[in-house]
């Protein structure tokens, strides 16, 4: 819509952009969702210049004299992510509450298991879950394991969806460690005869600040489950729960540009540039991130290009049940992704986290369509443009 | 999939004896069209006579410009036959392109052309080269054996042994494959022989693979992409699915043409 409202407005689809940013925050939407926090131009800018948007029409030049169409498309994107503060989704009629929750259990010598109710399927939680834990007691990351999926085991908890794993399950592993951390402490300071206020963590070791005292993690682990010597009244083991209910949905936001020549004989459409700016809130492993980010783009540009579900009419059979009729994004249907990202911290909750997991998808099929819809000089173009509906599209257009 | 009994033929009239003992048998080659068949159970055979492993059925045989292509030769043997693709290179590139790495490394030239798939590569090929299939009965020239949709003139126990044909002068070959499956959505081979041009259509026709009579007029003038500018087909007899309408196909007919012709003049 904002695509097409620059093209008849003959102004540039970015400044038309630029000019209707959110630029103060929070900012209350009038269908509930209140941006909490957001910075849109970066990600515009940093899209802009990593795809040259400056030089495009000299491109397309180029590939016109090679016989090709060239067309250029952007989207920005923002999305509700994090779900969901409870009472907000119970007052548009769910029937749970999309809390989150954590429990970490530090073994006698000192491993630490943490069980979440967000489970991975290939999101890689347990390396990202790990390295918060690990960062939080300055030990081994291979000491540290994520139990999830396992009902035997889990405690009740609410899922992986909804790019909300970061920002609501960690959010509840945030929590269970404070309490951890806060028992921790009080057991530091009686070992060794400290203020509680004084112990800081670092490198595995309990120290209280200033001095040369320190116990090691493991120790106190052990002293925590011997229970030899811990302050009054105190119960044993180190083992602490937690749940956490967002107050606020998070708000990932960014910009992605498209570049594709179509080709004018047979409608098909290659991709030729594909660049993706997202604002992810502070960011826990970019590699993760950088995959979570892929993937959805190959998901977004099947969905734009390839993937159709199609029914026999007469019979309601589906006719598009196998990969030998339905197309599912292929490795050489793809170019090579140009990302980055830039962060502008959630305020919402304690790590700063928006989530990245369906952002890919979200933003790419716009920006494919209008990077079609401008090489060929037509708005109307439905999904998935299919080679047979970019060359007809062009034939209505050129006959005009 | 129902359960089969499988056999191993060790020659052609060990095959033939197996496929006559048993129930309802069918030959098995590369598997690639029939065993999926069967997994969907639109084919549930009692037997399975594998011609695979039959050693008069393998391997590519040139001498001069007569190439001889066992039945049971892969996909990937054809594309990668040095010596094939110094007298015929469009016949080389036509199987490299079949579909992925899995499916040419077990799918054969017999059992594609015996399948008769309206959108398979080789019957295009076969058509425009004027090749002979030959069985263990007899010969039969290209024209008389793709006979309609997965129909051809084959009998039920005769083996497809060999496909020959005598090498053009020049011919190519241009496929737009479908997205998904990666079969011809429409596929197009020219010829170009000592007795004219021969052009065949796969992947388009409502029945399966035909010569197209307009483009083989233009080329004759003059074999040459630029004869067929502003030639077009008939959208009539061509085949329209979820993939294509018509329409389409007509249109990439002629585009596929011309890009076989330029590959063809190299
Ligand atoms: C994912 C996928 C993609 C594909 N893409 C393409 C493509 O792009 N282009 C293309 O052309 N094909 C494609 N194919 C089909 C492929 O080429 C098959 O290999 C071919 O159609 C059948 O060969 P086969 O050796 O596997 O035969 P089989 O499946 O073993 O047999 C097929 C039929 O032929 C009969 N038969 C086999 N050999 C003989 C013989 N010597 N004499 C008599 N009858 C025989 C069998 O009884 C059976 O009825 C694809 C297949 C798949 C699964």
């Amino acid at each position: 819509m904002v695509e097409t409202a620059a093209r008849e407005l003959g102004v540039s689809p970015a400044e038309l952009r630029r000019k209707n940013f959110i630029r103060e925050f929070p900012y209350q939407t009038p269908v509930i969702m209140a941006y909490d926090a957001g910075d849109y131009e970066t990600s515009l800018e940093a899209a802009m210049k990593e795809a040259d948007y400056a030089g495009f029409e000299k491109r397309r030049e180029k590939a016109k004299k090679q016989g090709k169409l060239r067309g250029i498309g952007m989207s920005c994107y923002i999305e509700a992510c994090g779900i969901a503060p409870s009472a907000a989704v119970g007052s548009l009629g769910a029937g749970v509450g999309l809390w989150e929750s954590a429990e970490v259990r530090v073994n006698a010598v000192g491993t630490i298991e943490v069980l979440t109710g967000s489970h991975s399927h290939g999101q890689g939680h347990e390396t990202t879950f790990s390295q918060i834990v690990a960062d939080r007691f300055g030990v081994p990351i291979d000491s540290v394991s994520i139990v999830h999926g396992d009902t035997d085991k889990v405690q009740m908890g609410m899922g992986t969806y909804g790019s909300r794993s970061g920002a609501v399950g960690m959010s509840a592993v945030v929590k269970a460690l404070d309490k951890v951390e806060a028992k921790a402490k009080k057991i530091a300071a009686h070992l060794m005869e400290a203020d509680e206020g004084d112990i800081v963590i670092e490198n595995g070791e309990l120290k209280v600040a200033g001095t040369d005292k320190s116990v090691p993690w493991f120790q106190l682990a052990l002293a925590a489950y011997t229970a030899h010597n811990l302050p009054d009244g105190m119960e044993p083991g180190l083992k602490e729960g937690a749940f956490y209910d967002p107050t606020n949905f998070t708000f990932p936001a960014g910009c992605y540009i498209c570049e594709v020549e179509v080709d004018p004989d047979t409608g098909e459409t290659e991709i030729v540039q594909f660049v993706a700016a997202d604002d992810f809130g502070n960011i826990i492993n970019p590699m993760i991130v950088e995959g979570q980010v892929h993937g959805g783009i190959a998901q977004g540009i099947g969905q734009a290009l390839l993937e159709g579900a199609h029914y026999d009419p007469a019979s309601g059979q589906l006719l598009t049940a196998s990969y030998m009729d339905y197309t599912m994004p292929r490795a050489d249907d793809l170019p090579s992704f140009k990302v980055s990202t830039s962060n502008t911290p959630c305020p919402g909750n304690p790590l700063g986290i928006k989530g990245c997991g369906e952002a890919g998808a979200i933003g790419s099929p716009p920006a494919v369509i209008n990077a079609i819809t401008n090489a060929i000089g037509n708005n109307d173009l439905a999904m998935p443009a299919t080679a047979q509906k970019v060359w007809s599209a062009l034939k209505a257009a050129t006959k005009h | 999939m129902y359960s089969t009994n499988y056999h191993r033929a060790s020659s052609v009239a060990d095959a033939v004896k197996l496929l006559k003992k048993a129930d309802d048998g069918k030959f098995v080659s590369g598997g690639m069209t029939l065993i999926p068949a069967m997994k969907t159970r639109l084919a549930a055979p009692s037997d399975l006579v594998d011609l695979r492993h039959v050693p008069e059925l393998k391997g590519v045989k040139i001498s001069g410009k007569t190439v001889t292509i066992g039945a049971a030769t892969t996909h990937a043997e054809v594309a990668a036959n040095a010596k094939l693709a110094s007298v015929c290179p469009a016949i080389c590139n036509l199987a490299a392109h079949i579909g992925d790495p899995h499916v040419r490394h077990m799918g054969t030239i017999g059992g594609s052309v015996a399948n008769n798939d309206p959108a398979a590569d080789y019957p295009a090929a076969l058509l425009a080269l004027g090749a002979t299939i030959v069985t263990n009965k007899r010969e039969i020239a290209a024209d008389k054996f793709f006979t309609g949709l997965f129909e051809t003139a084959l009998k039920d126990d005769e083996v497809i042994t060999a496909v020959t044909f005598t090498a053009p002068a020049k011919c190519g070959y241009a496929k737009f494959p479908n997205p998904a499956s990666r079969y011809a959505m429409t596929g197009v081979f020219v010829a170009k022989a000592k007795d004219g041009v021969r052009v065949a259509v796969t992947g388009a026709g409502e029945d399966g693979v035909f010569r197209s009579k307009e483009i083989e007029a233009a080329l004759s003038k003059k074999f040459d992409a630029s004869a067929l500018e502003g030639v077009s087909v008939s959208a009539g007899t061509l085949m329209s699915d979820i993939h294509a309408n018509a329409e389409y196909r007509a249109n990439l007919v002629v585009v596929m043409a011309k890009r076989a012709v330029a590959s063809a003049n190299g």
